[in-house]
């Protein structure tokens, strides 16, 4: 059977910007308008915009929405203010990842997550699962039937649309209006850059995104949303996590709420907790000349000690970069390793893994 | 836009013939629009012999690894260290100060088999035809 492609309410205007479409977690998105270094560097230095409507959107509701929420989160969202959200992690009853999270809190009985494209049906099923038949619990996917723009970059708070919402916080969030769409504003983002991330009804997308276009704000593929997250250290589900990873290992337990009641997997990651973990991610930047890619061996001393779960260039430092996991003794920052690049042994070096800071030197 | 001077493959290598026996190689204008951003390349050595047809060496663009096939055999003569040192210049330049190595053919009459500029464009068409049918709809 051939799986038919999903598209986003903007999937029109990618094709009148001539992007290029590739294929990702079902979706058909633009992997690049122009260029993907063109599109980071206007991310780091400006504003770019990005379709991420693959991105499922789950309004979670009723008078227990809030106690369903803290069961199922490794944090809780029944503690966070209306108005603000958090990372968090859902996690299986053995402490493994089944996704990383938004959780937003409208208001008293409301909340929306923003989780990863892959999966969907899944997660979804896990969720209706814990809910069981309770009335109190409602879980609404509008995936469909909305669209979710990032708008990311150092510039934002000077684009005369966003004006109204650059007193949010970080993590804030409003509901508002750009340019007569009626949206919901957060600051959040997954580039390492100030920005925003705002849902608006599917038919509305158009308007949406051409008022952006107007402001001088760059369209941005897969591309660049890649290479900006890698280099400001940030996880991509699926790849640097998925099932068989637990927090600990990823370097996720600040997202680990240990008094958040009695949470699914708490149990689990408490022990692994105990027990210390044999493996960790680590970031690593390529001291040697190749480019590190998702699957490549890291070996050490001629033997096979891990794999890379994400690697390209940093555009921004001009480096080459990596995320892979390692045993944990050698998971110290400085600590010599190789990448298998097409069978030769490249070395590399164990790094802080926010690779790139905002506002920092930046010094490679 | 392509050089009528040069030479092309079906793989979107061309080959500027500079003499009887030697030519620069480097890859077409379709091939790094394709490609996107150049980050990483990896040429054969001086001396090095290459086939007609067969892989070369190997480039990185952001997003993917590909191979560099060899348009004719031959060895190699030079590289071109500024393109390895700055990668973009394929995208920027891809005929001129884009070019890769130099060959010294060992087999000249390898040039016949390759396709004219003409036929490449009319190549190329076919396959930006193919694309934006599979991208509509």
């Amino acid at each position: 059977m051939i799986e038919v492609l999903k598209k986003t309410a903007l999937n029109k205007v990618h094709h009148e910007l001539r992007a290029r479409m590739a294929d990702f977690a079902g979706w058909q998105l633009p992997i690049w308008y122009t260029s993907i270094l063109e599109e980071h560097r206007a991310v780091r230095s400006g504003a770019g915009m990005f379709d991420v409507s693959d991105m499922g959107r789950v309004w979670i509701t009723g008078r227990k929405a809030g106690v369903f929420l803290d069961r199922v989160l490794t944090r809780s969202a029944s503690r966070l203010e209306a108005g603000s959200s958090q990372l968090c992690l859902l996690c299986l009853e053995d402490g493994g990842i089944l996704d990383d999270l938004l959780a937003y809190r409208l208001a008293t009985d409301r909340y929306l997550i923003v989780w990863n494209a892959g999966d969907i049906e899944q997660k979804l099923a896990w969720l209706r699962h814990w809910a069981g038949s309770d009335p109190d619990i409602v879980i609404h996917d509008r995936t469909a039937d909305t669209v979710m723009v990032a708008v990311q970059g150092p510039a934002v708070c000077r684009l005369q649309n966003l004006k109204g919402v650059c007193s949010l916080p970080r993590f804030g969030h409003t509901r508002t209006r750009i340019e007569n769409v009626e949206v919901l504003a957060a600051r959040t983002g997954y580039t390492g850059e100030d920005g925003f991330e705002i849902i608006s009804d599917g038919a509305n997308a158009a308007q949406l995104w051409e008022s952006f276009m107007r402001q001088g704000v760059k369209p941005c593929g897969l591309g660049a949303r890649d290479s900006l997250r890698l280099e400001a250290g940030m996880l991509l589900y699926g790849q640097d996590m998925d099932k068989s990873t637990n927090p600990y290992e990823v370097g996720l337990r600040w997202l680990v709420e240990m008094d958040n009641g009695d949470f699914i997997g708490k149990n689990a990651l408490l022990e692994i907790k105990r027990q210390g973990v044999k493996r960790k991610l680590v970031g690593f930047r390529m001291t040697g000349r190749g480019v590190a890619r998702s699957g490549y061996k890291i070996v050490r001393c001629g033997q096979e000690v891990g794999k890379v779960t994400s690697g390209g260039c940093a555009p921004t430092l001009g480096v080459n970069i990596g995320l892979g996991y390692v045993p944990t003794e050698l998971a110290n920052i400085g600590a010599d390793i190789e990448i298998m690049i097409r069978n030769k042994p490249v070395a590399a070096k164990v790094v802080n893994r926010q690779f790139y800071k905002r506002g920092a030197q930046n010094d490679p | 836009m392509t050089p009528k001077e040069y030479k092309y493959t079906q793989e979107h290598e061309w080959i500027c013939p500079e003499s009887k026996n030697k030519g620069k190689v480097g890859l077409t204008d379709y091939a790094q629009s394709q490609l996107g951003d150049i980050v990483f390349l990896d040429l054969p050595a001086p001396g090095t012999q290459v086939e007609q047809g067969k892989k070369m060496g190997e480039l990185e663009s952001v997003k993917a690894v590909s191979d560099i096939f060899a348009p004719v055999s031959g060895q190699v003569a030079e590289i071109n260290q500024t393109v390895v040192d700055e990668p973009g210049l394929v995208n920027k330049d891809s005929y001129g100060a884009g070019w890769l190595v130099r060959l010294e053919l060992s087999k000249p009459s390898e040039l016949d088999a390759l396709t004219d500029s003409d036929k490449y464009d009319e190549f190329v068409a076919q396959l930006t035809e193919n694309e934006s049918e599979q991208a509509g709809g």
